[in-house]
């Protein structure tokens, strides 16, 4: 159904043709944490952890709030380097920021003084890329993302899912071989999720970016990844790695899938056991 | 009725634009309405202000007339507007060197502080050392280096722009430093992450993101020193609209000093005008409709 789907949407064709379109990147980290202060204020925030995802996969981190796992992305990114451990993408060992990443905050960080398309272009501006082309891929993803119509307004005059839309287009504009997102769909009010969740599946399904997506919702972890890694209380580790073997795309509604239930339950499971939930 | 719901039509605007015609149909039509459909619109309410303009000033026409007060106690409307025309080369180089003054300080003070705000609070030991010591001249009375300037650079136009450049210094630096800090950490890791360097995460991300606090800090700043020049010149310059008044006032020329009050006020509003403007400018979003 997807490759139908693909070949039959002329925007999603042009999107996986224009620039080449760079598959997703493996990520390997190696016993990485993150320490802050030293001696005796040494506060441990993270791990240590391993991370082995494949190019093109979609891994959900999930677990409870100050965990790490937002560390673990920025680790994951470069954009902070590990305490101990190390990080390589692709095979290469990182030792700076990459930029061959989009990024997708809980906040859209949106610039209020740019347009939404003009906050899109920013990776164009900034990365120095060919403008036609990225005008080009903006558009796709504006369609994809049901953002026609809403280029020239300023992200204060746009609802809390469209700036989240339009985030998400900004991180995928440049064509990263990495997406990380980071509770990307935490402030948004359930309906909105909802869609936006499959909006991005069915993104994905087309262009197979590598998606490291940190969520606290089993719902969002279940119904979009490939696999799915449980966090303990801090300082978080890897407790439990599920592969979620459903059908793909996935229904708005989980709950049709029985299979959703049981590896719900799983997660709910862990969580108890390590004394998130104390019922 | 009437009059209320044209007040009403000058809030709202926009959304009871369709409605007007039936409303201006109605039985009460006539003058009231003829009255709302002119509050409606901005060429209606500067009439409407001309008109109450006119008619205050007519009243005290006609009350200094009626009690004959006279010219050097409280000038007539006649008088100093008269003046206003009759002598406008005078007043209006005046004004333009006021204007100057107010340019040179507002300029130095934005160009000062915005680049010692990013710097204090981009550098925590800076904000330790400097802070304290931008409080206490934040606190202190600014015309009082007035005199101190004038023994270091003598009486005239220089000393008033430094003056201002004083009292518009700090509105500026206090809501810069603030915006600076305002900008979120993580709009500095999705700038990193686009590869940008130092500049372009400052040019790019933070400034324009610490802008509506600058703005803001400007405004303040533009109303200060328009506030802050007629006093800078009463007591350091040779030159300006202040320098002009405590002139007049020597000679008991009190119709010139209404008219300079008049002028002083004229420029006032032109440089929130102008201000205004600026802001329109750098913050189109905040203007324009959902």
């Amino acid at each position: 159904m997807t490759a139908v789907q693909s070949e039959t949407n002329p925007s999603a064709s042009a999107l996986a043709s224009s620039g080449g379109s760079s598959k997703g990147a493996s990520i390997h980290a190696k016993g990485i944490s993150k320490i802050y202060g030293s001696g005796e204020n040494a506060f441990r925030a993270l791990g240590p952890i391993d991370l082995d995802i494949k190019p093109g996969e979609f891994v959900s981190l999930i677990g409870p709030s100050g965990c790490g796992k937002s560390t673990t992305l920025l680790l994951v990114s470069g954009l902070e380097p590990p305490s101990e451990g190390s990080v390589e993408v692709d095979g290469m060992p990182l030792t700076r920021p990459i930029s061959e990443v989009g990024i997708v905050f809980q906040d859209h960080l949106l610039l209020d003084f740019r347009t939404a398309l003009k906050n899109v272009m920013l990776q164009q501006e900034i990365r120095g890329l060919d403008k036609a082309e990225l005008r080009e891929r903006a558009a796709n993803l504006f369609d994809r993302l049901g953002l026609k119509g809403a280029e020239d307004r300023y992200p204060r005059q746009l609802s809390g899912g469209m700036r989240q839309r339009v985030s998400i287009a900004r991180a995928l504009v440049h064509d990263p071989s990495m997406l990380l997102m980071d509770e990307p769909f935490g402030a948004l009010d359930a309906i909105t999720r909802t869609q936006i969740r499959h909006d991005l599946e069915m993104l994905w399904l087309e262009t197979r970016k590598t998606v490291l997506f940190i969520t606290h919702s089993i719902e969002e972890a279940v119904g979009l990844s490939d696999r799915v890694l449980v966090m303990s209380t801090s300082p978080g580790r890897i407790v439990e790695e599920i592969p979620i073997d459903l059908p793909r795309p996935r229904p708005a509604h989980l709950g049709e899938y029985p299979e959703f239930s049981r590896y719900a339950q799983q997660i709910y499971e862990i969580f108890s056991k390590l004394g998130v939930y104390r019922f | 009725m009437g009059p209320i719901m044209g007040m009403n039509r000058t809030m709202t605007e926009e959304r009871t634009a369709e409605y007007r015609p039936s409303l201006d149909n109605g039985r009460e039509g006539g003058l009231l309405a003829a009255i709302g459909q002119l509050r409606g619109s901005f060429a209606g309410s500067a009439l409407i202000a001309l008109i109450s303009i006119a008619a205050l000033l007519g009243l005290w026409e006609w009350l200094a007339i009626a009690f004959d007060v006279p010219t050097w106690l409280v000038p007539k409307p006649s008088d100093f507007l008269g003046r206003l025309v009759s002598d406008w080369q005078l007043i209006a180089g005046h004004a333009v060197a006021t204007s100057i003054t107010i340019v040179e300080g507002f300029a130095l003070g934005v160009l000062v502080a915005v680049p010692l705000a990013l710097a204090i609070s981009s550098i925590g030991a800076l904000e330790r050392g400097l802070y304290p010591v931008i409080v206490f001249l934040n606190i202190m009375p600014k015309t009082v280096v007035g005199p101190i300037l004038i023994i270091w650079f003598g009486i005239g136009p220089l000393v008033a722009a430094l003056i201002v450049f004083l009292m518009c210094f700090f509105p500026v630096l206090v809501d810069a430093m603030a915006g600076f800090k305002a900008v979120d950490r993580r709009l500095f890791y999705i700038s990193r992450s686009m590869g940008a360097g130092a500049w372009q995460s400052f040019a790019k991300f933070r400034l324009p993101a610490a802008m509506p606090h600058i703005v803001s800090g400007m405004k303040i700043g533009v109303v200060k020193a328009v506030e802050g020049v007629i006093i800078a010149e009463f007591i350091a310059s040779n030159k300006g609209l202040g320098f002009m008044i405590m002139q007049a006032s020597s000679f008991m020329d009190m119709p010139l000093m209404f008219a300079g009050l008049v002028a002083a006020a004229i420029v006032a509003l032109l440089f929130n005008g102008l201000m205004s403007v600026f802001e329109r400018q750098m913050m189109p979003w905040a203007h324009t409709g959902r």
